[in-house]
């Protein structure tokens, strides 16, 4: 117990502990924040991966540990397409999981904004014109946010998702 | 040598009529053999007390446009000296059938219906010719390796469904999990058949992130599909560019320079490093032990934040090139690294004293998810999961690749196979990566960090290379096309091998340890579905 107490006040806050990232490489449009503004200050995302490198996936998790704690600002991650305000999707949509990204964003409830993280989600990528592969996410889906990057770095992420939430007026 | 020659002539005493090669790589021995004796000598070299062969990769090649045949090539480890026996054997003109091995060797299974999708030819014998990489849904006849399947052909849609195995009788039923799944994982389908609590049977129904990454490499060059291989499973960056590499550089007969080599292995010690501490958290955080999950993501960050500092990428992504590596580390950023790796491995001994220390959490890991040594040899499973149920290999001892050869590794090893046994695994690998990077720091000559390639290899030519991965064992086939481009590559991540085995370590378990059990293995499916 005390070496738990006692390594926990060793080590004391490290959120926040990360390089800030410059001005997103696309900005978020004034109608996806619109969209975005029912949603206030919280925001309940659901990954989607459809046919990612799975580096896109791991960055996403990294919002959610202690350094980034991306919960701070009221994101959190939903089980449940049902219980999203907005998807995230990753990967070149394949012809395999095309079926399944449509069947998800069906399921979501209106109003939803749709996120496509990383290269890969927005033009394919290395993955583009192969036969496996039927995407980008918006030729199956619209698409409100993009977030560039072969991976987008979390900071990028959050950086876009506070944009997304009205955040960084004041910055 | 002598290892070598043994196996040899064991071989040739015991089957006459079978057409030695000159080898491939180093410490491999290559064979022809007729299509009808195949499953004979596999068996033999599988069985063999002295041999004891691994099946470590099967692969199909088309060489139609230049002869009118398939090639189909059996690689196996050999126990006790790991030098590689390959078995090749052609199918000429119209014939589409080959023998199958699966009757005798249980690992062939997934690559010889991966070989029925993907050319066409058909396993005689096979117990389960089900379709594995194509869903229901792609058209019949559509064969993606042939080589007059075009690259960027457009797939129609059919209609059709997967069948999978049920099991009949009073309370039993059936819980479909996945494609997308709760949480931030990847897209994959589990289906189980339960009666009360414990788990009667785990089907797994995998490749729906199947992309095509195989024929994407047929329409690169040697020297640029690096960029493709780095991609192919994005937390194994390092691992999987580091064997497509070593392999290409075979095929060149391209000297890598030391310090290249040294800066090879500290690379792939930092992902292995970043990569264990993560599933340790993910573990314990499947266990609802909060506590241990955030410090480990915590030294997570701090490995991916080094990363980044070091070559300007979380996954170094970019640091690997045909010849060596593209990024030096100086000694000053050498020193800063070891000394920031001291302060993660003190923090970290901490961490795991108190994960050590707790009985709750042991009492959940123990005895959960048990692979025995008898089904993990069978699967001929890689990797942490192999050296947690008792399978002593690591490439890193066994067949040195970069610096290895002057870096001798400690190999953990454990028998109980159960998850407890693969965190052990994880965590005393962690203190290794950090050890051996002391290691590095110590002993990197000067030197250029790259050489470059002057010559293109001879169409035809091809050549394998392993490496040890963080997950385990990654296996590549380059085979060289005309004017430096690739005739074809086989990629074979660990998940591939590891995931079959997965069905058998969680029977009998309940399906609330599911999740951790499948977190202890922590296999990729972008890898596996390539
Ligand atoms: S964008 Fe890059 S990191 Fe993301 S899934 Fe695609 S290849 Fe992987």
């Amino acid at each position: 117990m005390f070496r738990i107490i006692k390594k926990s006040l060793r080590i004391g806050v490290v959120t926040g502990r990360y390089q800030k990232a410059e001005q997103p490489e696309l900005p978020v449009t004034p109608e996806a924040q619109d969209k975005a503004r029912p949603f206030k200050r919280s925001l309940a995302i659901r990954e989607v991966d459809t046919g990612s490198c799975n580096a896109c996936e791991m960055e996403m998790s990294a919002l959610l540990n202690p350094v980034y704690d991306a919960d701070r600002f009221g994101i959190h991650i939903a089980a449940s397409p049902r219980h999203a305000d907005a998807l995230v999707v990753t990967g070149p949509v394949t012809v395999n999981l095309e079926r399944a990204l449509k069947d998800v964003h069906k399921q979501t409830p209106d109003p939803k904004i749709v996120i496509a993280l990383g290269d890969c989600a927005i033009n394919c990528g290395i993955f583009k014109g192969s036969y496996a592969v039927t995407g980008p996410v918006e030729r199956h889906i619209p698409v409100d946010v993009r977030i560039p990057g072969c991976p987008p770095r979390p900071a990028e992420i959050l950086a876009v998702l506070s944009e997304l939430q009205g955040k960084n007026k004041t910055a | 040598m002598s290892e070598a020659m043994f196996c040899d002539d064991l071989l040739t005493a015991a089957f006459p009529g079978i057409l030695k090669h000159d080898p491939i790589c180093a410490k491999s021995s290559h064979f022809t053999v007729p299509k009808d004796r195949l499953p004979a000598i596999s068996h033999y070299i599988h069985t063999q007390p002295s041999l004891r062969g691994r099946l470590t990769l099967l692969w199909a090649c088309d060489d139609r446009p230049v002869r009118d045949s398939y090639g189909l090539y059996y690689l196996f480890t050999l126990e006790a000296s790991h030098h590689w026996v390959v078995l090749s054997t052609e199918l000429a003109g119209h014939d589409r059938l080959f023998p199958s091995i699966t009757p005798h060797i249980h690992a062939a299974q997934w690559y010889e219906r991966e070989i029925r999708d993907m050319f066409g030819l058909i396993p005689q014998g096979h117990p389960d010719l089900r379709r594995l990489v194509r869903h229901e849904h792609w058209p019949k006849g559509t064969h993606p390796l042939q080589k007059d399947f075009s690259w960027n052909h457009v797939l129609e849609r059919q209609q059709g469904e997967y069948r999978f195995h049920h099991i009949d009788g009073e309370g039993v039923f059936e819980v479909p999990v996945g494609p997308i799944h709760a949480g931030i994982i990847e897209a994959g389908h589990f289906r189980f058949s339960v009666a009360g609590e414990p788990i009667m049977q785990l089907e797994l129904r995998h490749f729906w992130k199947h992309r095509g990454v195989e024929k994407l490499f047929e329409q690169l060059t040697l020297t640029d599909a690096v960029l493709l291989a780095e991609r192919v499973s994005g937390d194994t960056t390092v691992g999987h560019s580091l064997a497509y590499c070593h392999a290409v550089e075979t095929l060149l007969d391209l000297q890598v320079p030391r310090r290249a080599q040294y800066l090879r292995s500290l690379f792939l010690e930092l992902e292995r490093l970043a990569n264990h501490l993560g599933d340790i958290g993910a573990m314990c955080n499947d266990t609802a032990y909060a506590l241990a999950h955030a410090h480990c993501s915590r030294m997570k960050e701090r490995i991916m934040q080094l990363n980044d500092r070091l070559v300007g990428s979380r996954f170094l992504r970019g640091a690997m090139q045909v010849g060596g590596v593209s990024w030096d580390i100086d000694r000053s950023q050498l020193k800063l690294l070891v000394e920031e790796l001291d302060g993660i491995q003190r923090d970290f001994s901490e961490v795991g004293a108190i994960i050590f220390a707790n009985a709750s959490l042991t009492d959940r890991l123990e005895s959960t998810g048990v692979l025995t040594e008898r089904i993990a040899w069978d699967h001929a499973v890689t990797g942490v999961v192999g050296r947690a149920s008792g399978m002593d290999q690591d490439v890193r001892r066994d067949r040195p690749f970069a610096a290895y050869d002057e870096l001798p590794v400690n190999v953990a090893l454990y028998r109980y196979g159960d998850v407890r046994a693969r965190l052990r695994v994880r965590n005393d690998e962690i203190h290794e990566a950090i050890r051996l990077i002391r290691e590095i720091h110590a002993r990197i000559p000067d030197g250029p960090i790259a050489s470059e390639p002057h010559s293109l290899p001879k169409p035809g030519a091809w050549t394998l290379a392993a490496v040890e991965g963080w997950r385990g064992e990654i296996v590549y086939m380059v085979m060289a096309g005309k004017d430096g481009r690739i005739h074809r590559c086989k990629v074979r991540d660990p998940s591939f091998v590891n995931w079959p085995a997965i069905q058998w370590a969680v029977l009998g378990n309940i399906i609330p340890d599911f999740p951790l059990i499948n977190k202890s293995f922590n296999l990729s499916y972008a890898g596996n579905d390539l």
